[in-house]
């Protein structure tokens, strides 16, 4: 059995700074740090190397300092892990990260398993673990929050749902979206910290992925980066719930918000 | 010159900080209260290696060396004196004892479920006659055949009543003195004759335990003996310099958290309309505490790079116990006095680091032991010999 875990490097979101004023956020003091939520994908990977025997690739796509968080994953547990790093790589957006980590995936071969954080800590977006399920042509589910069994060519996970939760089965091969806080992501054993940087890791260019420029050109396009408005204190009004809802309804007509 | 730490101590801080944080912090006021040892937390640490961050991976431990093991003090220090102290003692001077002086049939034997943290260690030097003074301990080891025989009562041993290991100093020859008469010994706590007696209800530190431990004829197989016979003083001071560089390193901890703090009230409290992080007054208390932490650090990371790189330290390690304690002290005091009155309430944690403070610049060696040892060390180059 063979578990994918895609990962993502971050700048520390305790360590950025941002300053309003001068319209100013300093990433660079904050430390790297595997997104978060990654972490919980992990977890529930090495809970199934633990339980099942599952051998856990870790995958992740960056600069070379990347390499750090992917070593950090194994002296969590993991059993391997490849870096996809080159100049081309680095300009991809999020189409073409996907597409290079499922080209990545297909190069590795057989697996049963993609789990992946539901969402990275820095941009919000949670696009990753759909578009590999859609670049493999594999199911998908999103927002879980436990894997209940893996037997049988077959995966029950607990994902949310609304406000509730949802049992789901699904075929394998299929991706899992772990959600933020779905687990406590156990640390690495000190001894495995030590040893590390002690295995060749492979490094994998965009030609290894038979992936070419124009396969990797972003089709978005960063202009630049600005605060939300600053927010306008609120107003406490009080008196009778007769008053209050008038001066409420006329408060929302000022306004033509009603 | 290098400053940076290598990228596996850069992993090991995140890992102990994440431990620390984690698992520590959120009893660190309880275990304070409770007047408890938070085994089921050192289980816990145990199991991420961090019992035996400096010893060598081929007997069960971690193989992060003195740099490593400042890191986890560090990290430990910045929530918890009572829990450093735990580990500190079972890793620095009690596992320490049998790293340095133990043979190779001891080390698998005793230092390897230690490092691994399937036991836990003590260092039993202390004696009711014999704090400063080390070498006027009193606890007699006689010879019977291939035993010896243990007699004696050590006092305010840290982990002394949940050690499953202690190594022992007892004199084998009066008439040699403390070199060449005193040898020290691996003791199993389940040996009949090892008996726990008063347990210290202490000022601070609460969270670790500190026990007096009665020897009543306990019968100790001359394997046992750590070390060569009668070179007991050398295994103790050996041991003790490791243990004095690890602590000045938790002291860098607790003086870093008790300088946020004071630094995250000065930022908040407003008196005549502003913070008080305005005022010159709070400004150069920081600006000095921050100072000294820096030192402090350089020191105890320099200290660390000697003993992993097998040069001469003891001075330096004399340095780091005693500076260090001193600035952890001036530390959780400016925190206190910034704090104000609710420093002194017992709702904030600032009290409870002023009382955990005290006792680094005591034990372990006073600190006016370690005026005598760092100025031993540098009298020497002068041809001057320097006696307590």
């Amino acid at each position: 059995m063979r578990v994918i875990v895609p990962i993502k490097q971050i700048r520390d979101p305790r360590g950025v700074k941002a300053d309003p004023r001068r319209q100013q956020v300093t990433l660079e003091e904050a430390e790297l740090v595997i997104n978060p939520t990654d972490r919980n994908a992990l977890e529930e990977a090495l809970v199934l190397k633990d339980k099942l025997g599952a051998k856990v690739t870790v995958i992740s796509i960056g600069g070379p300092e990347v390499e750090d968080s992917i070593r950090e994953a194994w002296a969590c547990g993991a059993d391997e892990g490849i870096l996809l790093s080159d100049e081309l790589l680095a300009k991809a957006d999020f189409r073409g990260a996907a597409l290079a980590l499922a080209k990545a995936i297909q190069k590795l071969g057989d697996f049963d398993l993609i789990i992946a954080g539901a969402m990275a800590a820095d941009t919000c977006q949670g696009q990753l673990g759909p578009r590999l399920a859609a670049a493999l042509d594999i199911p998908c589910v999103n927002d879980v929050y436990r894997i209940l069994e893996v037997s049988g060519g077959k995966a029950r996970v607990i994902r949310g749902w609304d406000e509730k939760f949802l049992e789901v089965e699904v075929e394998l091969p299929a991706v899992l979206c772990i959600a933020p806080g779905a687990n406590v992501p156990r640390l690495p054993h000190g001894a495995r910290i030590m040893n590390s940087y002690q295995w060749e890791m492979p490094v994998w260019k965009a030609s290894d992925l038979g992936l070419s420029e124009e396969d990797l050109r972003p089709g978005v396009e960063e202009r630049g980066l600005s605060f939300p408005p600053e927010r306008v204190r609120g107003r406490v009004s009080r008196g009778s719930p007769e008053d209050l809802a008038r001066e409420l309804v006329s408060f929302l007509r000022e306004r033509h918000l009603i | 010159m290098d400053f940076s730490f290598s990228k596996e101590h850069q992993m090991l801080r995140r890992m102990a900080r994440e431990f620390a944080e984690r698992e520590v912090l959120p009893i660190a006021k309880a275990i304070d209260e409770e007047h408890r040892v938070p085994m089921d937390v050192v289980k816990k640490a145990a199991e991420l290696g961090l019992l035996g961050v400096p010893f060598p991976q081929k007997y069960g431990g971690m193989g992060a060396g003195e740099i490593g093991y400042c890191i986890v003090a560090e990290e430990l220090g910045k929530v918890s004196s009572s829990f450093a102290t735990i580990i500190g003692a079972h890793i620095g001077i009690g596992a320490m004892a049998i790293y340095l002086g133990g043979n190779e049939e001891q080390k698998k034997k005793y230092l390897t479920p230690l490092a691994r943290g399937e036991k836990i260690a003590a260092f039993a030097l202390t004696e009711a006659g014999a704090g400063s003074d080390a070498a006027a301990i009193k606890t007699r080891a006689v010879r019977d055949g291939n035993y010896f025989i243990l007699n004696g009562t050590k006092q305010f041993i840290t982990n002394g009543d949940i050690a499953d290991i202690i190594t022992v100093m007892a004199v084998t020859d009066p008439s040699l003195g403390p070199r060449g008469g005193i040898t020290a010994f691996i003791v199993e706590r389940e040996y009949p004759g090892v008996r726990i007696g008063k347990l210290e209800d202490k000022m601070g530190i609460r969270g670790s335990s500190t026990a007096e431990i009665i020897l009543e004829d306990v019968r100790v197989p001359k394997e046992n003996i750590l070390g060569p016979f009668g070179a007991g003083f050398i295994v103790f001071m050996q041991s003790l310099d490791m243990g004095r560089l690890t602590l000045g390193a938790a002291c860098l901890g607790g003086a870093q958290t008790a300088l946020r703090m004071a630094m995250e009230w000065a930022a908040m409290r407003e008196q005549f309309g502003e913070p008080i992080a305005h005022k010159q007054s709070i400004q150069w208390m920081i600006a000095e505490l921050a100072t000294e932490i820096e030192a402090l650090r350089s020191l105890v990371y320099r200290t660390a790079w000697l003993v992993d790189t097998r040069q001469p330290f003891t001075r330096y390690a004399a340095m780091c116990k005693m500076y260090g304690s001193e600035v952890a002290s001036k530390a959780v005091n400016i925190a206190l006095q910034i704090y104000g009155a609710m420093g002194y309430s017992r709702d904030f944690v600032v009290e409870l680091m002023y009382r955990d403070a005290k006792i680094a610049e005591i034990y372990e060696g006073t600190n006016e032991i370690q005026r005598i040892v760092i100025a031993e060390n540098l009298f020497r180059d002068f041809g001057v010999r320097i006696r307590p």
